[in-house]
C-alpha cells in the first residue's frame, strides 16, 4: 500500500498520523498484506461465508425496564459536562 | 491448595494480601488491587464462598477502572459489572481486583498494555504471554485462585501456557460477553485460567450459560461425556509449521503419554492450517476497526485537550489515546473494509472460515478430540528480543483456528523445558467442554500444574 493510500485509510479510522508513524506503520500494514495475499492459493469456489460460527435466531424479550438505571455513573465519565449536558466543541 | 474463604478470613486475607503486595512491583500482574471493593458485590455463601479471582481488565467490575490497558480508559469507572462476574459473585467468588493486557486484548505478551508492565513469574526477563497475561502472571505466581481472561485468537490459552496453568477458551456464546470490551465480536469468549483443571471447571460451571443481555450467549448444551478410550487426532500440517525445538519435543512426548494412558492418538488432515492466520487477522482487525470506533472522546474515555470541530476532537483524542498496535489493527481493519477491497480481503476471510470449520467438522467425524501446541515457541524475552510483533502474529496459528471455529479448547501444562513451562492444547466439538476436562484430568495425575519460582505461597 503507497503512502497516500494509508493516508486515506488514516483519515476513514478517525487516526492523525505523523510522517515517522506512518512510515513505521506503513511497514508493519504491508508486512499483513503481504500475508494476507496467500489467501489467494486456497479454492473457496462455492462457499458461503462464515459471519458467526454458531449463531441462533434473533430473541426478543419483554419491553419492560431492565436493571438498574445507570444514566449518573455513565454521565460521571464524561470528560466535560454542565449539569445532565455534555459539552463538546461548537457545532456549527 | 485451597482457597475457599481466603479472601473473607481476617486472618488468611491479611497474610494474602501482604503475599500479593510482595510481589506486585516485581510481577505487575495488577492494574487495581482491591478486594475490599471486589467484596461489596459478592454472597456470603456458594461453591466459591471467599474465593478471591482477578479479572481482565478489558472485563467489567462494578465500581473498579475498566482501562483495557490504554491510555484511551485509564480514568474510566465501569458502572456495572460482566455477567460472568456477576454469576461468579453470586457463587461466593471475589474480585481480588484488574489485571494487566495487551491494550484492548490486541498482543501476545502484554508488553502493549500502556499502563503497566508485566512479567512472567518463572522467568521475570520473559513475557508472561498474552493479551491475558496479567491475569495469567496471577494465578501462576499464587495471587489469586483464578483468572478471568478473553480469548479472541488465543488470549486465555497462550499465557496460560507461558506461565504454566490451565487455560479455557469456551464454545463461543457458551460464557455472556455482556461487559466485555468488544475487540472482534464474533471470534471473542470470556475463559477461565486455575493452577488445576477443578479449578477451571468450577468457575466455567458458575460462568457458563444463557444470558438475556447477550443476544448471542446459548443456553448450556454439554455433549455427552465419552468415556474410555478417545480418539485423539493430530492434524499432520502441524508438522510443517516452524516450531522451537522444546516444543516439539513436548509434543511429541504428550502423544507417547496419551497412547500409554490408552488413547488411539492419530493423524487428521487440517489443510487449511496454513490460512488461518490470514483468515484470523483480517476478520479480527475488521471487526475491531468498527469496535473502536466507539472511541470517540464525547461521552467518556480520553478527550484532546483543545480542539475546533467535534470531528478534529475525535481525531485528536484517538490519536492520543490509542497505542501503536491498536492505530495497526485499526487501519487494517479499515482498509480490508474499503470499498473495492472488500471481496479480496474481508469476504475472501469470511469463506476461508468456512473452509476452517468444514475441515474440523470432518476431523471430529473420525476423533474424539484435536491435540496441538499452543504456541509455536517458549515464553520469549521481553523486548521482542527473539520474536517481533510480526512473528507473534503468525504464532498465533495453532491457537486462532478454534476462535474462527467457534470451538472449546483448553490449554494445559505440559512440560518444564529449561526452566520454562511448555503448553499443549485439545480442542473439541462445540459444548465438548467436559471432554476438555476429563482428558486433562487424566494428564493432570502424572504432570500437575509446576509451581513457578516463589509460588508456594507465604501467606499459606
Amino acid at each position: 500500500m503507497d503512502a497516500s493510500e494509508l493516508a486515506i485509510t488514516a483519515r476513514m479510522a478517525r487516526l492523525s498520523l505523523t510522517k515517522e508513524e506512518l512510515e513505521k506503520l506503513g511497514v508493519a500494514v504491508e508486512q499483513m498484506l503481504q500475508h494476507f495475499s496467500h489467501m489467494k492459493e486456497i479454492d473457496i469456489q462455492g462457499l458461503a461465508p462464515t459471519t458467526h460460527a454458531l449463531l441462533r435466531e434473533n430473541r426478543l424479550r419483554e419491553d419492560a425496564e431492565n436493571g438498574p438505571a445507570l444514566s449518573d455513573t455513565l454521565l460521571g465519565n464524561a470528560p466535560e459536562r454542565e449539569e445532565r449536558f455534555i459539552v463538546i466543541p461548537n457545532v456549527l | 491448595m485451597d482457597w475457599h474463604g481466603v479472601a473473607t478470613h481476617a486472618g488468611a486475607r491479611e497474610r494474602w494480601k501482604a503475599f500479593v503486595a510482595s510481589r506486585q512491583d516485581e510481577l505487575g500482574s495488577f492494574l487495581q488491587f482491591d478486594p475490599a471493593l471486589g467484596a461489596v458485590d459478592s454472597a456470603s455463601s456458594g461453591p466459591l464462598a471467599g474465593v478471591p479471582f482477578a479479572v481482565k481488565d478489558n472485563i467489567a467490575v462494578r465500581g473498579f477502572r475498566l482501562t483495557c490497558g490504554s491510555r484511551m480508559l485509564r480514568d474510566f469507572v465501569s458502572p456495572y459489572s460482566a455477567t460472568a462476574v456477576e454469576r461468579l459473585q453470586k457463587a461466593g467468588g471475589i474480585v481480588a481486583g484488574k489485571a494487566n493486557l495487551d491494550e484492548f486484548g490486541m498482543g501476545s505478551s502484554t508488553e502493549n498494555s500502556a499502563l503497566m508492565v508485566t512479567r512472567n513469574p518463572w522467568d521475570p526477563g520473559r513475557v508472561p504471554g498474552g493479551s491475558s497475561g496479567g491475569p495469567a502472571a496471577a494465578v501462576a505466581a499464587g495471587l489469586a485462585a483464578f483468572g478471568l481472561g478473553s480469548d479472541t485468537g488465543g488470549s486465555v490459552r497462550q499465557p496460560a501456557a507461558f506461565c504454566g496453568i490451565y487455560g479455557l477458551k469456551p464454545t463461543w456464546g457458551a460464557v455472556s460477553r455482556f461487559g466485555l470490551v468488544a475487540y472482534a465480536s464474533s471470534l471473542e469468549v470470556i475463559g477461565v485460567m486455575a493452577k488445576t483443571v477443578d479449578m477451571t471447571e468450577k468457575a466455567f460451571a458458575v460462568m457458563r450459560g444463557e444470558d438475556p443481555r447477550d443476544q448471542s450467549s446459548l443456553a448450556w448444551q454439554p455433549a455427552p461425556l465419552r468415556k474410555g478410550k478417545l480418539s485423539i487426532g493430530v492434524p499432520r500440517e502441524c508438522a510443517d509449521v516452524p516450531m522451537h525445538a522444546d516444543v516439539r519435543k513436548t509434543f511429541e512426548k504428550t502423544r507417547r503419554t496419551l497412547k500409554e494412558l490408552g488413547h488411539e492418538v492419530r493423524e487428521v488432515s487440517f489443510p487449511t492450517l496454513d490460512h488461518v492466520v490470514s483468515s484470523y487477522y483480517v476478520i479480527a482487525t475488521a471487526e475491531a476497526s468498527a469496535n473502536l470506533a466507539r472511541f470517540d472522546g464525547v461521552r467518556y474515555g480520553h478527550r484532546a485537550a483543545h480542539a475546533d470541530t467535534p470531528e478534529a476532537m475525535t481525531i485528536a483524542s484517538r490519536t492520543e489515546g490509542l497505542g501503536p498496535e491498536v492505530k495497526l489493527r485499526i487501519l487494517l481493519g479499515t482498509y480490508v473494509l474499503r470499498s473495492g477491497f472488500q471481496d479480496e480481503y474481508y469476504l475472501r476471510a469470511q469463506k476461508i472460515r468456512t473452509a476452517i470449520r468444514m475441515d474440523f467438522q470432518k476431523a471430529f467425524e473420525g476423533v474424539d478430540l484435536v491435540l496441538m501446541p499452543v504456541y509455536p515457541v517458549p515464553p520469549f524475552q521481553r523486548g521482542s528480543a527473539d520474536a517481533d510483533p510480526f512473528m507473534q502474529k503468525l504464532a498465533d496459528i495453532f491457537t486462532c483456528a478454534a476462535n474462527l471455529a467457534g470451538l472449546p479448547a483448553l490449554s494445559f501444562p505440559a512440560a518444564v523445558e529449561a526452566a520454562l513451562p511448555i503448553g499443549m492444547q485439545f480442542l473439541a466439538p462445540a459444548f465438548g467442554e467436559d471432554l476438555l476436562f476429563s482428558i486433562c484430568r487424566q494428564l493432570e495425575k502424572g504432570f500437575p500444574s509446576p509451581d513457578a519460582p516463589g509460588f508456594p505461597a507465604g501467606w499459606k
